[in-house]
């Protein structure tokens, strides 16, 4: 097939979206069914000899398998696979990023495509396909435009700097998200400052859905000066509508006012017993639906690092699973039910109870089974160090085996059923099938401040409401949008004597001092390397810390259920070649990594 | 003249719950909300006028009272055209710690000229039965620090409220007039100054 781009700081090489019943007959060419193609300047043969050929692949591999496919990989380059009824999506990095996020990038860019434009086949049955195909460029923009290339591993919320901003500041922000939900039909918000949180009251997968319109207004608005769609109130005020999931909108209606992201506690215990759930704890009701699966994974129910509905960030499965034998979760999405029939209600239930068992069938082309061992090296691998020969640049053939051991092992059934922080929910709410119930997203501009508020459909026509609602958070927007304007400047820079990066998994926060300027070259290897040890970290649940090293670099990686943290110490001289011994500076790491990055308000004692 | 702002930036300060918020609610979008929580830091609003003729956007800055708000607020007393001094009828202490906002305001805006800055004091809550501040004390107050208007109000029935931020408008264009003034006077002189030496020498 056509050379595959090298790999390069660009975090998507490919990205697809075909439509396999624009293509039944013989006949028919392949570019009919494909409603979007990334890059768009690929030559026409080239996508449909892609298309084609991903495609032809997945659907043979998962019919003999039984079990749907995750990913692929093609020489240097790994591929995230999503089917769903006749649509097939394909998004293409280079090996180099985890498989873990890859998937997850692919489904949160369907997410957010559902989210704005609603059930992908009616969207397709109402727009044409130049019209969602600019979205789809949108999104793909938008969900790559992180700073610095440590962004492409974790899917993680932007916030305002918290060391910077006065606390202070940041009650007034939840202050005035509280004061807007005095009015009923005004669901949650949440407050937005130049692509940044400031405060939110949805899960952090919502908001980063949200976050994609407001960097769009914030373009336009730099652009023309103007807002987009407006209504009485003037300018600064748009609307759009979206579409949410069952489960959020459960999330939503089950919490009380302003609970803030934590979606790990119970939201849904005082529900009223519907039978979709949302709460992943013990305290769950138990239903007939998800008794099975319970019973089998017990250890899903413990509050540990894989209870995490990651599980399916990147499986179609969830959906399929509640009606079939809990064992057999991951299956294809073939689902018998178009546009969001029914089966909402199971779904998300299981889609973190889902067993893990592995259908066997693996639709990974090469490597796929390579790090199986975890389940017996599981416990002893509180502390490893492995070695990654070879330094960042050259030497190829080494690297490509260590990425046996990091890497490529999270393949398929591993990274599917196993790998541990809680981080990427987005997916929590696998899209097929569910229902999506439309709502309003209103936002309100105060030049790089943005009010973000999902409400009801009722709330645009009511004049009243709006006006209520506009009146008593302007002047406090403006207030927030002058202070936060004004400590705006200073950014963090790498402090020089080392590198860190903090993933909060609970609220998708990551904190870093990766600035991702002039290319990142001197960060690279940091980069490289923690990338290895959190596709390790996903893939071995058991597995809390982990060193890894090369001969000029040392990357010391540990977790919790609620964290995750990398650290390098830049020093002179490391004695770090050969085998492990006790003259190594690397095992210095750790207790440096407790020092230093207390002040950056990470705790690892 | 034809060079005035056309934003005055106008500020309103005094003591935690002396009804600050409430008076540029009130004379903005003319609503009064008994359950409005403390301000953080500071907020603002905009208001159109048109004054003797003049196009004016008057932005109105509500400040925090609260002690603990203090260093959120002071940097943003810079640029003010007029400071509208606040306190409340019923509270006396309100009234008493006018000298110290005088003060803060003076400092932190840093005011080159206090005496000729222009002050409004707003002896807010008239509404209330119970009064601890008299007019007279208040006006006697005024008087002695620098002969600043006063006005009584009262966010909640909309007393005076328009009347003291009109005249706030009208002390501050008073007072671009004079500086106006001066500072064509000033340009004379510089120029002048050069004739009268070359003069000399010739």
């Amino acid at each position: 097939m056509a050379e595959l781009m090298p790999p390069d700081t660009r975090r998507c090489t490919y990205f697809f979206l075909y439509d396999g019943s624009k293509v039944r007959g013989e006949g028919d060419p392949t570019r009919q069914g494909i409603c979007y193609f990334y890059p768009e300047e690929t030559p026409l043969d080239k996508q449909e000899l892609m298309c084609g050929q991903l495609a032809g692949v997945s659907r043979c591999v998962s019919e003999l398998s039984s079990s749907p496919v995750h990913t692929l990989r093609l020489r240097r380059c790994k591929f995230a696979i999503h089917m769903m009824e006749d649509f097939f999506w394909a998004l293409g990095c280079s090996t180099e990023v985890p498989t873990v996020s890859v998937c997850e990038l692919l489904d949160h860019l369907i997410n957010i495509f559902c989210f704005y434009n609603g059930p992908i086949r009616q969207s397709y049955q109402l727009n044409s396909k130049e019209t969602l195909a600019a979205q789809w460029a949108r999104y793909l923009s938008h969900v790559q435009s992180g700073p610095s290339e440590i962004y492409n591993i974790f899917r993680c919320l932007r916030t305002v700097d918290s060391t910077t901003v006065d606390p202070l500041l940041l009650l007034k922000a939840a202050l005035i998200l509280q004061a807007c939900q005095r009015c009923p039909l005004v669901l949650t918000g949440c407050i937005l400052f130049r692509g940044r949180v400031v405060s939110t009251q949805m899960s952090p997968q919502l908001t980063m859905k949200v976050m994609v319109q407001e960097s769009e207004t914030y373009t336009k608005s730099q652009r023309s000066n103007g807002a987009s769609t407006s209504c009485s109130l003037g300018a600064p005020v748009s609307s759009t509508a979206v579409f949410l999931t069952t489960s959020e909108l459960q999330y939503l209606q089950s919490t009380p006012v302003n609970k803030n992201v934590s979606p790990f506690s119970p939201p849904l215990l005082d529900a009223p017993p519907k039978k979709t759930r949302l709460s992943r704890t013990l305290s769950d009701t138990p239903s007939t639906e998800s008794e099975p699966p319970r019973l089998q994974t017990p250890q899903k129910l413990s509050f540990s690092p894989h209870m995490s509905e990651s599980d399916d960030s990147f499986s179609p499965a969830p959906s399929q699973s509640s009606a079939d034998s809990p064992n057999t979760s991951p299956q294809p999405t073939r689902s018998p039910l178009p546009n969001g029939g029914h089966a909402v209600e199971t779904e998300h239930k299981l889609s973190h109870h889902h067993g893990f068992k592995s259908n066997g069938g693996s639709s990974v082309f090469e490597e796929n089974q390579c790090l199986n061992g975890d389940d017996v090296n599981g416990d002893a691998a509180r502390r490893a160090v492995f070695d990654l020969q070879g330094d960042d640049s050259g030497n190829e053939q080494s690297r490509d085996a260590q990425m046996v051991v990091g890497d490529s092992g999270v393949c398929f059934r591993k990274a599917e059923s196993k790998h541990p922080p809680p981080p990427f929910t987005c997916a929590l709410d696998s899209l097929e099938e569910s229902p999506l119930i439309p709502k309003m997203l209103y936002m309100h501009r105060v030049n790089g401040l943005v009010l973000a508020l999902l409400v009801e459909h009722g709330f645009m026509s009511d004049a009243a409401s709006m006006e209520e609602v506009y009146h008593s958070s302007l002047a406090s927007l403006n207030g927030l949008e002058a202070h936060l304007r004004s400590i705006a400047a200073a950014t963090p820079g790498t402090s020089g004597q080392y590198t860190f990066a903090h993933y909060d998994c609970i609220q998708s926060t990551l904190t870093t001092n990766v600035s991702g300027r002039s290319g990142g070259a001197p960060e690279h290897p940091f980069v490289r390397a923690t990338s290895l040890l959190h596709s390790h970290f996903c893939d071995t649940e058991t597995l809390q810390e982990a060193i890894i090293r090369n001969a000029g670099v040392a990357v010391y990686g540990t977790r919790s259920v609620a964290q995750v943290t990398y650290f390098q110490q830049h020093s002179g001289s490391l004695r770090n070649s050969g085998i492990p011994n006790q003259q190594d500076s690397a095992f210095s790491l750790p207790s440096k990594a407790r020092h230093r990055l207390l002040k950056h308000g990470v705790n690892l004692l | 003249m034809a060079a005035k702002k056309s934003t005055l930036k106008v500020i309103l300060l005094g003591d935690g719950g002396v009804g600050k918020s409430s008076l540029m609610n009130r004379y903005v979008t003319n609503k009064f909300d008994a359950h409005l929580f403390h301000t953080i830091g500071v907020e603002f609003l905009n208001k159109e006028l048109t004054v003797d003729g003049y196009k004016v956007t008057l932005q109105i800055w509500d400040t925090a009272g609260q002690e603990r708000f203090r260093s959120l607020r002071t940097p943003f007393y810079r640029g003010s055209d007029c400071c509208l001094l606040t306190f409340s009828v019923d509270d006396s202490q309100s009234f008493l710690n006018l000298s110290n906002w005088k003060k803060e305001f003076i400092y932190y805006a840093d005011i080159k000229e206090p005496e000729k800055f222009p002050f409004v004091v707003l002896g807010n809550k008239v509404d209330v039965a119970e009064r601890q501040v008299s007019s007279e004390e208040a006006r006697e107050w005024c008087q002695e620090n620098g002969d600043y208007p006063y006005y009584e109000t009262s966010a909640k029935d909309a007393t005076n409220v328009a009347v003291a931020f009109e005249e706030a408008v009208h002390r501050v264009l008073a007072m671009d007039d004079k500086t106006d003034y001066l500072i064509s006077t000033d340009t004379v002189r510089l120029h002048r100054k050069p004739r009268s030496a070359t003069t000399c020498c010739s």
